[in-house]
């Protein structure tokens, strides 16, 4: 047969609202403290251990959360827990993020993880490690199922300016078109 | 090959718009035409068809390697400057492809002709995969056509199938142009694959994407865009004022970067110059390059960036056919052999193969009664019947 055994379609023509009410998946990932707890668990290769840690601590400057001041740091993630940031402020001063407490990986997919490989933080007193973010991804280390969301190589960030992109398609797309559409960027 | 009437089914237009096809008419004339289908032959599908679009591929992925090697050609291709070095590492980098669509001029005899590769934002893709595919199932059920066709359309399960592929590793960001009612559609289908195949998914218009101080780009929640599918060609954005910010964002782009080489009618030309005795190509030459001379008087004039044949301009037997008049052209033009379409008695079909990963994936036939196809062209189903 050369025609799909089925075509199914999630939400066109209904509410998109009707996804967000369907549970959260989860995916495999390797959570470890250390590249020596990632090799001794022999979940992965001793070069993609230190590989996805490198990965996080290169993520670790982009994704930490960042404070203004030491002491802000610190109370939110305890006395000594946190670093200067490779940030100024815009009127530059230094910024401070915590200490990356952990890391994890994912499943190998052709030699490259399944998600760019995250730093994970921890709060002072609290069993959970966090992302950068502060989602919760897991209290134990090793192979563990872990909420999609937290895998996410996107982070809150701040925009500086808009709009820079989408000009073309009015430029282009001439207003003498009897197209069906008007201006398509498609072809 | 054969064109057959047959009767639309009396409730099709309410079909489509339950089916969340809303752009099935426009200025009251049905794009979707269900009046008629198309025909053919198992053989004529995966020998002559799915067999072309294989192979070409193959041939241009050859080519793309070569530009990627080559301050020269990427030059031939008016790609800015500043951007060859970003586009040859996506390229060697191996960042994966989605789709694209081969339209060929085919007449169920001869071999199909490649008369271009839309291979960065290909559109009539929803109606490709599921409109046309639910008006097999329901015509066959209604006895409209015999039961028993077939459809070269597995489009929706490959790209369901390649969506979970990709490697994506946060929310797929989908981004088209503002005020297109077809790329809006396009890319919430789009967007609807790539859910089922395992993705959280977010849409937004192209204007819509910001910059963030360390030039990633973000979303309208300030969340940075580690993957962007863009329904918006290579050659607008890397000539907009956020393109200065691409090669450092960090973002993953579908369609990747290289395929500014393979969308570009530029690219028509090196694939002849290569492989002059390729049964599915036509002779393409650049514009003013002593050997077009070679094509005599009759060719088909096309800009090295065009859509929806825009600027597109014919010669036969030395006559020059008005070109549907656009903004396109600036970058130069490249000059293909006039090949016209079949003539199905007054009706001008083209194939369109789409590929998706770079397999071939499904046909659509888009049916005009110009001599070039444009964006007013009619979408006629096809059925595979032996």
């Amino acid at each position: 047969m050369k025609r799909s055994r089925y075509v199914a379609l999630l939400a066109m023509g209904a509410s998109a609202l009707a996804l967000s009410a369907c549970g959260e998946s989860e995916t495999p990932a390797g959570v470890y403290t250390s590249v020596d707890q990632c090799i001794a668990d022999k979940q992965f290769s001793e070069a993609d251990c230190r590989k996805a840690f490198d990965v996080a601590k290169e993520e670790h400057k982009k994704v930490a959360p960042k404070y203004a001041s030491k002491t802000d740091c610190e109370a939110d993630f305890g006395a000594g827990k946190c670093e200067t940031a490779p940030y100024r402020t815009s009127s530059g001063g230094s910024t401070f993020m915590p200490l990356l407490v952990g890391y994890m990986m994912g499943r190998s997919m052709g030699g490259q993880s399944a998600f760019t490989p995250q730093p994970l933080y921890r709060t002072p007193g609290g069993t959970n490690f966090r992302t950068g973010d502060n989602r919760v991804v897991t209290n134990k280390t090793g192979l563990q199922s872990v909420p999609q969301s937290t895998t996410s190589s996107a982070f809150k960030s701040t925009t500086t300016s808009r709009g820079g992109f989408g000009r073309s398609g009015s430029v282009y797309g001439s207003t003498t078109s009897s197209g069906r559409t008007g201006s398509s960027s498609g072809g | 090959m054969e064109r057959i009437a047959v009767s639309p089914r009396h409730d099709w237009k309410k079909t489509a718009e339950e089916h969340g096809f809303d752009f099935h008419s426009l200025e009251g004339d049905p794009y979707w035409d269900e009046s008629a289908y198309y025909k053919f032959t198992l053989e004529q599908i995966e020998d002559e068809l799915e067999t072309a679009a294989e192979n070409l591929e193959e041939v241009c992925f050859d080519i793309v390697d070569r530009v990627c090697g080559s301050e020269e050609l990427m030059a031939k291709l008016a790609i800015p400057d500043e951007f060859r070095d970003y586009i040859a590492d996506s390229w060697r980098g191996q960042e994966k492809n989605l789709y694209g669509r081969m339209d060929f001029c085919y007449d169920g005899k001869g071999p199909p002709k490649l008369y271009e590769y839309n291979a960065d934002t290909p559109t009539s893709l929803y109606e490709t995969s599921i409109f046309q595919w639910v008006w097999l199932e329901q015509a066959m059920e209604r006895g409209l056509i015999p039961k028993g066709c077939d459809q070269f359309n597995s489009l929706h399960e490959k790209l369901v199938a390649a969506f979970g592929k990709l490697g994506v590793d946060s929310t797929l960001t989908f981004a088209c142009a503002r005020d297109s009612l077809e790329d809006k559609g396009t890319i919430e289908y789009l967007a609807d694959c790539a859910r089922q195949g395992g993705l959280e998914t977010q849409s937004l218009y192209m204007d819509e994407i910001g910059v963030d101080p360390e030039g990633h780009f973000t979303d309208l929640d300030d969340v940075t865009i580690p993957w962007l599918f863009k329904l918006y060609p290579w050659e607008w954005l890397l000539r907009e004022e956020f393109a200065r910010n691409i090669p450092g964002s960090g973002t993953h782009f579908i369609e990747p970067a290289w395929k500014a080489i393979l969308s570009n009618k530029g690219f028509l030309p090196l694939l002849w110059e290569k492989n002059r005795s390729h049964p599915n190509l036509l002779p393409a030459y650049f514009e003013g390059d002593p050997e077009a001379r070679a094509l005599g008087d009759s060719f088909v004039k096309k800009p090295l960036y065009s859509r929806e044949g825009w600027n597109v301009e014919v010669t036969v037997k030395g006559v020059t056919h008005a070109a549907k008049d656009g903004k396109y052209g600036a970058e130069g033009h490249i000059l293909q052999a006039y090949q016209p379409l079949p003539d199905f008695g007054g009706v001008f079909p083209m194939c369109g193969v789409w590929l998706v990963a770079s397999e071939p994936a499904g046909m659509c036939i888009r049916e005009d009664r110009n001599i070039v196809t444009t964006d007013d062209a009619r979408f006629i189903p096809h059925v595979i019947l032996d």
